[in-house]
């Protein structure tokens, strides 16, 4: 997920830096306050700043290959999504984050949205319905959100009002898996409203830019917006969605570089995260597989072959990377780790190439070790933004789209394992 | 033929076996040039490579013989041929120096300029590595011919880390290969390259890895004695460019190269496939 909480802003001034300076320091100290509402987070704080401060200290980085770790994979899924669980509101949203400081946060329609897949998926891999009932009431939660124009409103619930292109890409994941597995009319219905707005929106040259998009300019990890139009068109039968995917996709791979690396990020005061990074790469590649694009796939392979031999050499990926992947802040983003495992996986079953799948499985034992099985509600199951938790990449905080894409990296694996077990030769 | 080897601890089984295996043919080492035994980049890796329980038990074979491993205290039994002398098995490349009279230099980095120093003191025609650092473009210029490696696997097919279980599992047939080190991961011209057949019963990758350690530590000897005589040469590899490294492998991943092992054992000693 991308915290697209601010859309359709133009790029900073002097002014908006001071005042976004100023709007940070007033946040981490609203945060803060959350421990003297709740002082009994307080051990649970303590126990995780001096365990990865330990585990820092005394792990080195380059150990992550050479795991042997003894958690399942299944039992690390279950507290996964069990995680996912806990966080849903009543109403069906859920939670973007729950803060070490602040407790849960308010319920995020992107990731209610995008973590609806995963929820079907993980009822079909263990028989468990509780993931079809969690989808199902997030679908009707999401429905009574969209706007007028078929748009979903970017940030958190009852916090952020305006459109927002990504936010509402993400969202059409969900609905057109809601549609496929429900066959409900309505769903279908909000699903294409989605896609004609994304559609009218869409620049000539195949990006989305100006009113909508975040910080008014394009993004190249709006990929992900172009695969959710891949989907609706293959499962609504109407071509117009996967022809602007694929305007989105040819824009985008005009900023895929020879060495792997890709321009167009564009995120005015990030870092080019690993989250990010991934997005591109992810969009491009599910959007490439749905469209049939040779060119999509291949890029995407190249990108993520590079940040593999990186993986398996350094023995971790950095949290952030500069310009040609040339570096970056050393700390994990474990989000961004989680979406490599899913492309490497992905890559493995479209090329056969097994060093996909090998450093997958050993991404998902780095993961699993970051994972506590238990714990109070909040930090069970759930993946943080950083590890360690106080890096720069949502500190402090267990995030729901963490948790989504590394369960999404466990049921890929589940699958995976059984079909190599089943092959004579690879 | 002046040679030197290149170890990764005093301790090294396998460095001990390949100096006394070269003296016995006539190549009594210039020096050994080693790593010291308590070396922390070593102890990671070889605690990598083992896990915890081998490692352990190599320790304990190697403070109380008799007990896991052969009486003699050799983890590798495989090498107990090398290793035997008239009073004993070596227990340290210090005892094959005294036993064969060559120097045994330790040094902190085999790249550093102090070892680069004793090497280039040793003019060696080759060096043979049986561990140690990454080396680097100085060291690999100093001897004359080059630097041996045997590699457990065919090249270029599968370079890199967890070759014999990448071999399995991509469909490659097991082997060894004698190679010149370049700056590349396994990627240096190749001197010998020959399949590995294992005739009797193996069922585990430790104990695969044990036998062709054995069957490498051979073929460097045979490799040496032919570039005395002046009947072998370097070949460059094809396929240089093309991405061949693999990298340690997932016990997941091993479980199901070793299931494929054995399936290949039972169908050598049946005559048969399961289809």
């Amino acid at each position: 997920m991308k915290s697209d909480l601010r859309a359709g802003n133009a790029p900073a001034s002097d002014a908006e830096t001071a005042f976004r300076h100023k709007s940070r320091s007033t946040k981490a100290l609203m945060e803060l306050s959350g421990l003297l509402r709740a002082p009994q987070r307080i051990p649970t704080l303590v126990f995780k700043l001096a365990t990865d401060e330990l585990r820092t200290g005394v792990e080195q980085h380059h150990l992550y290959s050479y795991v042997n770790t003894t958690l399942s994979s299944m039992d690390t899924l279950r507290s996964v999504v069990g995680w996912i669980f806990a966080a849903q509101g009543g109403d069906g949203g859920i939670a973007a984050y729950y803060s070490l400081l602040r407790g849960y946060s308010e319920s995020y329609p992107e990731v209610t949205g995008y973590i609806i897949p995963t929820l079907y998926d993980y009822a079909c891999e263990t028989g468990d319905e509780r993931g079809r009932r969690s989808a199902e009431s997030a679908v009707r939660w999401l429905i009574s959100l969209q706007m007028p124009s078929g748009a979903f409103p970017g940030g958190l619930h009852g916090v952020e009002a305006q459109a927002s292109v990504f936010n509402t890409g993400q969202i059409l994941q969900g609905l057109t898996r809601a549609h496929a597995e429900t066959g409900d009319a309505n769903i279908l219905r909000s699903a294409t409203a989605v896609g004609d707005w994304l559609g009218i929106l869409q620049k000539p040259d195949g990006s989305w830019s100006g009113q909508g998009a975040y910080q008014g300019v394009a993004h190249t990890y709006y990929s992900m917006v172009s695969w959710a139009l891949a989907l609706l068109a293959e499962k609504s039968g109407s071509d117009r969605y996967g022809v602007a995917a694929d305007r989105n996709i040819d824009w985008v791979l005009r900023h895929f570089q020879p060495g792997g690396w890709i321009d167009g990020i564009n995120l005015q005061g990030h870092p080019s995260y690993l989250h990010f990074i991934a997005y591109v790469i992810q969009g491009t590649l599910e959007c490439g597989i749905l469209r049939r694009r040779g060119d999509a796939i291949q890029a995407a392979a190249d990108s993520a072959w590079v940040l593999l031999r990186r993986f398996e050499t350094h023995k971790f990926l950095f949290g952030t990377y500069e310009a040609g992947f040339k570096g970056g802040l050393r700390f994990s983003c474990l989000t961004g780790n989680a979406q490599m495992s899913c492309i490497w996986l992905r890559l493995f079953q479209v090329t056969g190439e097994l060093r996909f799948l090998n450093a997958a499985l050993k991404m998902n034992e780095m993961l699993k070790r970051q994972v506590r099985s238990r714990g109070r509600a909040g930090v069970a199951g759930g993946v943080a933004g950083s590890y360690p938790i106080w890096g720069p990449y949502q500190p402090l905080r267990y995030i729901s789209w963490g948790c989504k894409f590394f369960a999404d990296a466990l049921l890929l694996e589940q699958r995976f394992m059984r079909e190599v077990g089943a092959s004579e030769c690879a | 033929m002046r040679v030197v080897v290149l170890s990764s601890s005093p301790y090294s089984e396998t460095s001990c076996a390949t100096a006394a295996h070269l003296a016995r043919l006539g190549f009594v080492p210039q020096g050994v040039l080693t790593l010291p035994s308590w070396d922390r980049r070593t102890l990671i890796r070889k605690l990598g490579q083992w896990g915890v329980g081998e490692s352990l038990r190599y320790a304990r074979v190697k403070l109380a013989p008799g007990k896991g491993g052969s009486p003699l205290g050799v983890r590798n039994l495989h090498l107990e041929k090398y290793l035997r002398h008239d009073r004993g098995v070596f227990r340290n490349i210090r005892e094959v120096g005294e036993i064969h009279g060559f120097p045994v230099v330790t040094c902190r980095d085999q790249n550093s300029p102090g070892a680069l120093a004793q090497l280039k003191q040793w003019a060696p025609d080759v060096a043979v590595f049986t561990g140690g650092n990454i080396l680097r473009e100085p060291l690999l210029k100093i001897p004359r011919l080059g630097v041996l490696n045997s590699h457990l696997a065919l090249l270029p097919e599968i370079r890199g880390m967890s070759s014999p279980e990448w071999s399995l599992l991509c469909g490659v047939p097991l082997g060894i290969t004698v190679h010149f080190m370049d700056g590349g991961i396994d990627t240096g011209p190749t001197l010998l390259r020959q399949e590995f057949r294992c005739d009797e019963k193996c069922d585990s990758f430790a104990e695969l890895r044990n036998r062709m350690i054995a069957e490498g530590i051979k073929l460097l000897g045979e490799v040496v004695s032919g570039l005395d005589r002046g009947t072998l040469s370097a070949i460059p590899q094809a396929s240089r460019n093309e991405d061949h490294q693999y990298f340690v492998m997932h016990d997941a991943l091993k479980a199901e190269a070793l299931r494929r092992w054995k399936k290949i054992q039972w169908a050598a000693a049946t005559g048969k496939s399961d289809g």
